[in-house]
């Protein structure tokens, strides 16, 4: 997939390339105004990575001008302003989707998968890694054909195992991702353990490869191609 | 005490006590003019018994006049010394009215005779009595008058400050109202008025600033800390961490995640307090906290805690946002200070929301868990949350409390 990152700070920048830095990626960035106006005037994308608060002007323009074009792009905003009313605004004006810095990559990466999946795909609903398949419509699970029950976190779970696949994602973005980053838990994820046994649990079970690795007690990787 | 009150009490003592100093003197005053003058009848009375006897060589006859009686009784010779002196006059048998007399003496042809002449004083006293009466009624007149006038006149004159004041109890420095000017013509209240005024828009400005601050170092902190945030996921993804490298990164993810949180607490304290949150909907609380129980239900089962849900139809008017957080703050609360194997009660009428936990034995200081940073010894939480709660709970005019029931700790919203 093609990327446009859209972003001042470098450090955040360069960590936000270097993980979507993979097979068959391209990532682009642009760390101001003017240079992703020029950009999005000249590419299109998969998916733009939009910060809002730019050197040179305001990220907001930018969507105005994508949408003024009819470009196709997916935008994620990332912005730093938790306002309702941004995020509104930024919905309003065709984004299609809004993440509040600070963020795990982890989750950048689902919530990017999430639009591209749904601007590749146009209407197929169906996720398929491998021996296992999704249904993102109906919240199915199934592994070679078998269906398998899954729960409201386990499956949303396994999805953003899949979007962050051949990454360690720590315990602290799963618990971000499953329960909300407003709520403040504190620092006891033990609970994570127990959906993550009971996915692995399932595949296993049901034939499918043990993906789910546990990484040095930071976190969980889902392995393979 | 109010002023007036105590302006009353001065003034009343002080009059009185002139009053009566003056009532004295005067009574004094005018008795020694009335009895100077009765002394002064039974003096020519005297002179006319002395006439007579010096004309007629012998004593003249005693009649009653109306107020004078005269009376003679032989004495030895020079054992009367003259004087006036306070007596009883005989008004009729066995009626005495108060009297001034005369002691004198006269020689008869060699015989000497004690003169008593007495004079009634009924008259006098009747004078003095009247006299009296009217100027005390007067003085009492003057002094109800003088009552009503001050509480009148000192009514009308503090009602600028009354006004002053009314309008500094209203102040509320999270307003964007200014207080009102009061017109007055009284200088002390005009000062009053302008420094009440410059107090406030100063308070108002530091308050400002100071929020504006707060919101200023938390969006500056968002970057830095997001920068640290994906670095550490960068970080994670190289291979072959030994366990204590994973266990600092694991310390570092921890503190960067309170970092974020705490920093995301700020900031939406300065949004609740400058009313940014105002999109207004009907919540259904009843199906809210139903969700954030199934949200929650694997952290309930961690800490094997049992929750009881008596919930019914609710609707407030709000923002979605801050009452999931309301919700969630006060449930996850709930959780952090429960035991393993405690219970959580959740009640929700149409009256009142309450959340009753089991905990520590000991109630928690009401004055205290509110504030900021406020929390207990083991408790890994912001401290903001409460402070979150409560602040949430006046945006949408609603209270929230805290109550202790052994062996619950019971959080109430009352609608």
């Amino acid at each position: 997939m093609k990327l446009l990152i859209i972003e001042d700070e470098e450090g955040l920048r360069e960590s936000i390339e270097e993980y979507f830095a993979e097979a068959g990626n391209i990532c682009e960035t642009a760390v101001n105004y003017p240079a992703a106006m020029a950009k999005i005037e000249m590419y299109s994308y998969d998916c733009i990575l939009l910060d809002i608060t730019l050197p040179g002007g305001n990220g907001i323009n930018i969507l105005k001008r994508l949408k003024e074009n009819n470009h196709t792009d997916g935008v994620l905003i990332i912005s730093a302003k938790n306002s309702l009313d941004d995020r509104l605004q930024g919905l309003d004006l065709g984004a299609d989707d809004y993440l509040v810095k600070p963020f795990h990559l982890s989750e950048l990466k689902a919530r990017v998968s999430a639009i591209i999946r749904r601007k590749m795909y146009n209407g197929s609903n169906l996720l398929v890694f491998n021996e296992i398949s999704i249904d993102l419509q109906a919240k199915t699970v199934s592994v070679h054909d078998k269906p398998l029950k899954f729960t409201r976190k386990e499956f949303a779970l396994l999805i953003y195992f899949i979007a962050n696949k051949g990454k360690v994602v720590s315990k602290n973005a799963i618990a971000e991702h499953l329960w909300g980053d407003g709520i403040d838990l504190a620092d006891n994820f033990d609970f994570i353990y127990s959906h993550i046994k009971n996915i692995r649990k399932k595949l296993v079970e049901a034939g499918a490869n043990d993906y789910i690795q546990a990484a040095y007690g930071m976190g969980y990787k889902f392995a393979g191609q | 005490m109010k002023l007036l009150t105590l302006y009353n009490r001065v003034n009343i003592i002080t009059t009185i006590v002139v009053m009566l100093i003056t009532g004295i003197i005067y009574y004094q005053a005018i008795s020694w003019i009335l009895i100077d003058q009765a002394d002064k009848s039974l003096k020519v009375e005297e002179d006319e018994v002395f006439d007579y006897v010096k004309l007629n060589k012998q004593l003249p006859q005693v009649f009653d006049s109306k107020d004078q009686q005269i009376n003679f009784s032989p004495a030895a010779p020079n054992s009367v010394t003259r004087e006036f002196i306070d007596t009883r006059y005989k008004k009729d048998k066995d009626e005495f009215e108060s009297g001034r007399g005369l002691i004198s003496s006269v020689t008869v042809n060699g015989k000497y005779y004690k003169i008593l002449i007495v004079e009634s004083k009924v008259e006098t006293e009747d004078l003095i009595r009247i006299i009296f009466t009217i100027t005390i009624g007067l003085i009492l007149f003057l002094l109800l008058v003088l009552l009503v006038a001050n509480r009148l006149i000192l009514n009308r004159l503090w009602q600028p400050f009354h006004a002053i004041l009314k309008e500094m109890k209203l102040f509320n420095i999270t307003d964007n109202k200014e207080i009102t000017q009061t017109e007055t013509r009284i200088d002390e209240f005009a000062d009053l008025n302008q420094a009440a005024t410059a107090m406030t828009i100063r308070a108002k400005h530091d308050y400002k600033e100071l929020k504006t601050f707060t919101e200023n170092a938390s969006h500056e902190l968002l970057t830095p800390i997001a920068v640290i945030n994906s670095k550490l996921d960068t970080l994670i993804q190289s291979e072959n961490f030994n366990d204590r490298q994973s266990k600092l990164l694991n310390d570092l993810y921890s503190a960067v995640a309170r970092l974020s949180r705490l920093n995301q607490s700020l900031l939406l304290l300065v949004k609740i307090e400058n009313r940014l949150l105002t999109d207004q909907q009907n919540i259904n609380l009843k199906q809210l906290i139903d969700e954030l129980l199934i949200q929650l239900e694997d952290i309930f089962a961690d800490k094997h805690i049992t929750v009881t849900a008596n919930l019914e139809d609710k609707e407030i008017l709000g923002s979605r946002y801050l009452i999931e957080i309301l919700l969630s703050n006060l449930i996850i609360n709930a959780v952090r200070h429960n035991h393993a194997g405690g219970e959580i009660i959740i009640n929700l009428t149409t009256e009142a929301l309450t959340i009753k936990n089991t905990g520590t034995d000991e109630p928690l200081d009401e004055d205290k868990i509110f504030t900021r940073f406020h929390k207990s010894s083991h408790s890994d939480g912001s401290g903001l949350g409460l402070t979150i709660s409560r602040q949430i709970c006046q945006s949408l005019g609603l209270d929230l409390n805290y109550q202790y029931q052994n062996p619950h700790h019971i959080f109430i919203i009352v609608f």
